[in-house]
């Protein structure tokens, strides 16, 4: 939106009912800040450049699920430790 | 009563008073609110206000996200900010826009935004995704 010498940008508003984001809507948010592809790129770099985002996706998605199994593994031991043994098995096998 | 997306006047004199440092670190401290569909917000809103904003709680605090900025930069003739995505989790809200805005400098405006029309989360995630950063599309530029 351009107001004078000044510009604001087109954001994006996101939300979820009754859940978080998936890893993989995340992932997809990621891989559009690392690489961004202009609309006026040439056709052949275009072309690299959505090939190496598609090569690089599922290495993130894996981290990224990784890291939440991996933060999941931290709460359980937490509630378990708080006594909370039914909260922990339920963060378990989410 | 309306929300525009704008760039607000007060912010382009305060500009020029060396009123707002998006340094980062050591710049000031820029946060992000939500309001409903009541509020009226644009070019002419010089200023933070609690008035017609999202209710506290269900995963929102009054006053909103605190903003992780980018440093300024430039690209040719443009001069550009960039913010971090923020997110509400865990919340239910419902808003209609935001306002940007310096907490460090009389919670003066910044820029507000119109999502169109209410966007609602439920048990879920309130998520503002800014915009690529760089001359033609991040989220404050001057050119």
């Amino acid at each position: 939106m351009t107001n004078g010498f000044g510009s604001v940008g087109a954001f994006e508003i996101r939300t979820t009912q009754e859940r978080g984001f998936t890893v993989e809507e995340i992932a997809e948010d990621l891989l559009n800040k690392l690489l961004f592809i202009s609309s006026e790129a040439h056709p052949a770099i275009r072309e690299q450049a959505i090939a190496f985002k598609d090569r690089i996706r599922p290495a993130i998605i894996h981290y990224m699920k990784q890291a939440v199994r991996s933060d999941r593994t931290t709460l359980a031991a937490q509630l378990g430790k708080q006594g909370h043994y039914d909260m922990a098995e339920i963060i378990r096998r989410l | 009563m309306a929300i525009s997306t704008a760039m607000c006047t007060s912010f382009k004199s305060e500009l020029m008073s060396a009123l707002h440092d998006f340094d980062n670190p050591g710049g000031n401290t820029f946060k992000i609110a939500l309001y409903t569909s009541s509020a009226t917000l644009g070019a002419s809103t010089t200023a933070y206000s609690s008035s017609d904003e999202v209710a506290n709680g269900n995963g929102y605090t009054t006053g909103g996200n605190t903003l992780t900025s980018v440093s300024p930069t430039t690209s040719g003739t443009t001069a550009y900010v960039d913010f971090a995505d923020t997110t509400w989790s865990a919340s239910t809200i419902t808003a209609n826009g935001a306002l940007i805005y310096n907490a460090n400098s009389s919670n003066a405006a910044v820029v507000t935004l119109a999502f169109g029309s209410d966007k609602s989360s439920s048990n879920g995630d309130f998520v503002i995704i800014f915009p690529t950063a760089n001359a033609t599309d991040a989220i404050i530029r001057i050119a």
